[in-house]
């Protein structure tokens, strides 16, 4: 089991841009190998692909595809599992470098994947409104968990984008269109929790009769006491994602919001969350036409630093000491360093 | 007694129409009708009248994306998420959003190969709504009008051109205009509720005194009429006539008279009951019905907006067709899907898609248009049109055409014959059955 273990953590000032990759395809998702330059992505070309960030060419290779837009890649041990707008999951075993299994996973698109700190599950959310654990080594379903509600208040098809682990693995979160986030016992499968945000997600009754927003990103804190929930602000012109990027951070147990950042300097929404290793810091990544990084210090309530970023970041990856991170996007995929 | 000083030629009818309206709107039509000799036009289209074809017009307001409904794209750059789904019609793929259209495409006629040449929002809607631009000297009527001018009964007692444009985003932009036609073909505009507002009868107001009211001033008119012979004096009895029968229609607007699992069929929103109306008064009639469905412009997280509202319209259309169908109005009442313009392949760095004229997409449903049948052909990513373009005007001679209405019918504005379509704009034979 890995339990919370406080580590160095370097200070957001840090952060350096090391190297700026283009590449055609939109990178929805990434999973890197421990610290080394290997990483997995999943893009808008249905392809999985292998990338090593240290090489003198950046040459992703592709491992297999999809039928839709790749969105989530997570590494749990020697397995890689990818879900897709397909509603499908892909299981590649990272060793033998081949497909051992794909699955008719959900009826709808596959949101993210992410694997439990253990490696041993895998959970996947998709527009079915359904959160599915997986045993990472068969295959096996092992829960199906369903706490969000298949039609937004005024008919339409809700979605659900975002699923995270606790770091000790024993809490899941989901959260859906309209805000609602669900906190579940892991090993059980039982909801424990909910907490909303609905500033996050915009229905426009009047002007253009439609929707926009979302969470997008959840993160428990290293202790697992906190989530900070991440998606835009209430927008008023819904052709634009014109809002600033929006964090709240729930002591969910208590239901009780404990900090919210509307991120002053960057529009859209806030596509992925991770906590420093000591929990001193929240990094927020995301974006609208342009894409931004942003550092928030949960406690002090503020904001430590905000970097533009020259694509819209889909995701993140971020290495234990969080001296590393790799960012992918629009047509980019970028590297930093920190500490 | 009414008077009896029309030898029946439906000729007379477009004076008596012309006054009729001017009695119902008021100073402003009688200005129309002394300035242009439109609504005497010596074509009356009897064929039309008998057989009252009708519109109802899904007005995808911002915008529509082609992709994302009649043109997929799957695996290009361009084609986002999307997978294209096969349909009834043998080789026709369509976005799996519409798996109920997907069922009904011997249906549905689609042109896939619309090149306007206009990307801007109100301009743009203006060209489609009208097949034309505006001149300088002359402000055309778009199709509602033209439609309504066409096809209305003379002793119809509905309205002949109607539009529901709830949402305020892009609705001054096409709102209805019956241009040199007059105010007579303007439309009855409903934006805030379902119903109009301004037929009903005063609260006040019972219904025998409406009905007392309405007698006495047919005595009245009678007496005043004896031993008179005057058009005027029968069309000012028609026009109250009418009045009262627009006033009696305001039960046409009002979907709980319909059964409950007709109203779930077009479900909960408020497209779905506004598309139930448009029926229920096509069905009455009524020759015209816009139904906009605002707004699609997704410039920002264009396929989550089209995931939310395409199934929509998918539901919605394919019950709009088995519903005609079930009634026996499929060869009489044409439904049209048509937007200002689609979307471009290109996919934004906010996942949106922005303006595009270059290469999209409408369709058509009933009258004569060939269901089953697609017309133009864009390029493998859907940036260009590489086959059977077709511009506004070629467009709309074809919705004419497919309504049974002669496209090169002019009217006269002044001394200026001006005709229905842009001159030399043919129709497309070929999607007209």
């Amino acid at each position: 089991m890995n339990f919370f273990i406080p580590l160095k953590t370097p200070n957001p000032d840090s952060l350096k841009l090391v190297k700026d990759f283009s590449r055609q395809p939109i990178t929805f998702t990434i999973a890197r190998v421990g610290s080394s330059a290997k990483c997995f992505l999943g893009s808008s070309d249905f392809k999985v692909t292998e990338a090593d960030l240290g090489a003198a060419k950046f040459e992703p290779k592709e491992l297999y595809a999809h039928g839709s837009y790749v969105t989530g890649v997570a590494l749990a041990g020697k397995w890689l599992v990818s879900g897709a707008y397909d509603g499908k999951l892909t299981w590649w075993d990272t060793v033998a470098n081949k497909v051992v299994r794909t699955l008719d996973a959900h009826d709808k698109w596959v949101r993210k994947v992410v694997a439990s700190p253990d490696g041993k599950f895998v959970a996947s959310v998709a527009d079915d409104m359904a959160c599915k654990v997986w045993d990472a080594a068969t295959g096996k379903l092992v829960h199906d968990l369903r706490g969000h509600a298949e039609k937004t208040p005024t008919h339409f098809s809700s979605m659900l984008y975002a699923v995270a682990y606790s770091a000790d693995g024993q809490y899941l979160a989901t959260a859906d269109k309209v805000g609602h986030v669900v906190v579940w016992d892991a090993a059980q499968g039982k909801q424990i929790a909910a907490v909303e945000a609905p500033i996050m997600y915009t229905w426009d009754p009047v002007q253009r009769r439609h929707s926009i927003g979302g969470v997008r990103s959840l993160a428990f804190s290293p202790d697992g006491n906190l989530l900070a929930v991440g998606g835009t602000g209430k927008i008023n012109n819904i052709d634009h994602l014109e809002a600033k990027a929006r964090i709240e951070v729930f002591d969910w147990r208590s239901k009780k919001q404990v900090a919210e950042f509307v991120t002053d300097k960057s529009q859209g929404l806030a596509n992925r969350l991770a906590w420093a290793p000591d929990g001193s810091w929240l990094l927020a990544a995301g974006g609208a036409g342009e894409g931004f990084l942003a550092f928030l210090d949960v406690a002090g309530k503020k904001v430590l630093k905000q970097e533009k970023v020259s694509t819209h970041v889909h995701d993140f990856a971020i290495t234990d000491d969080a001296t590393s991170l790799v960012v992918v996007g629009h047509n980019k995929v970028i590297s930093y360093k920190l500490g | 007694m009414r008077p009896n000083f029309f030898c029946g030629s439906s000729d007379h009818s477009l004076s008596r129409r012309a006054f009729l309206g001017a009695a119902a709107v008021g100073a402003a039509a009688f200005a129309d009708m002394t300035q242009l000799s439109a609504l005497a036009a010596p074509e009356p289209a009897k064929d039309l009248k008998k057989s009252q074809k009708r519109v109802i017009l899904l007005w995808l307001a911002g915008g529509a994306s082609q992709l994302e409904t009649w043109d997929p794209k799957p695996g290009a750059a361009t084609g986002g998420p999307f997978r294209a789904i096969p349909t009834d019609v043998p080789g026709t793929h369509i976005c799996e959003l519409m798996p109920e259209m997907a069922k009904r495409m011997k249906t549905t006629c689609v042109i896939r190969g619309l090149n306007t040449k206009n990307g801007d929002h109100g301009s743009a809607a203006k060209l489609m709504m009208r097949g034309r631009r505006d001149e300088a000297s002359v402000k055309y009527p778009d199709l509602g009008a033209v439609l309504a001018r066409e096809m209305g009964r003379v002793d119809s007692k509905v309205p002949d051109y109607v539009t529901f444009y709830s949402q305020t985003e892009g609705r001054n932009m096409a709102p209805g205009d019956s241009g040199f036609l007059g105010a007579r073909f303007a439309p009855m505009e409903l934006t805030t509720t379902n119903t109009p507002e301004f037929i009903k009868k005063l609260d006040g107001i019972d219904e025998l005194d409406h009905q007392q009211r309405a007698d006495l001033r047919e005595l009245l008119s009678k007496q005043f009429a004896h031993g008179r012979q005057s058009n005027t004096l029968a069309s000012h009895g028609e026009a109250y006539e009418r009045v009262r029968g627009i006033m009696a229609s305001e039960s046409l607007f009002d979907i709980r008279k319909e059964p409950q699992k007709v109203r779930d069929r077009y479900g909960p929103t408020q497209f779905g009951e506004q598309a139930l109306i448009a029926r229920r008064l096509v069905e009455a009639g009524v020759p015209f019905v816009r139904v906009a469905r605002a707004w699609w412009d997704s410039h920002g997280q264009n396929f989550e907006t089209h995931q939310e509202m395409v199934p929509e319209l998918d539901r919605i259309m394919a019950t709009l067709i088995d519903d005609l169908k079930e009634r026996g109005l499929s060869d009489d009442v044409m439904v049209i899907t048509l937007a200002e313009f689609g979307r471009t392949p290109a996919i934004n760095s906010s996942l949106g898609r922005d303006h595009f004229a270059s290469a999209w997409s409408m369709t058509m449903t009933g009258g004569k248009a060939k269901g089953g049948a697609v017309w133009g052909k864009s390029d493998p990513k859907g940036n260009t049109v590489v086959d059977q373009e077709v511009n506004p005007a070629n467009l709309f001679a074809t919705i004419y055409k497919a309504l049974g209405l002669n496209p090169h019918k002019s009217y006269s504005v002044g001394a200026r014959p001006v005709p229905l379509v842009d001159p030399g704009a043919e129709p497309i034979l070929q999607v007209i059955g």
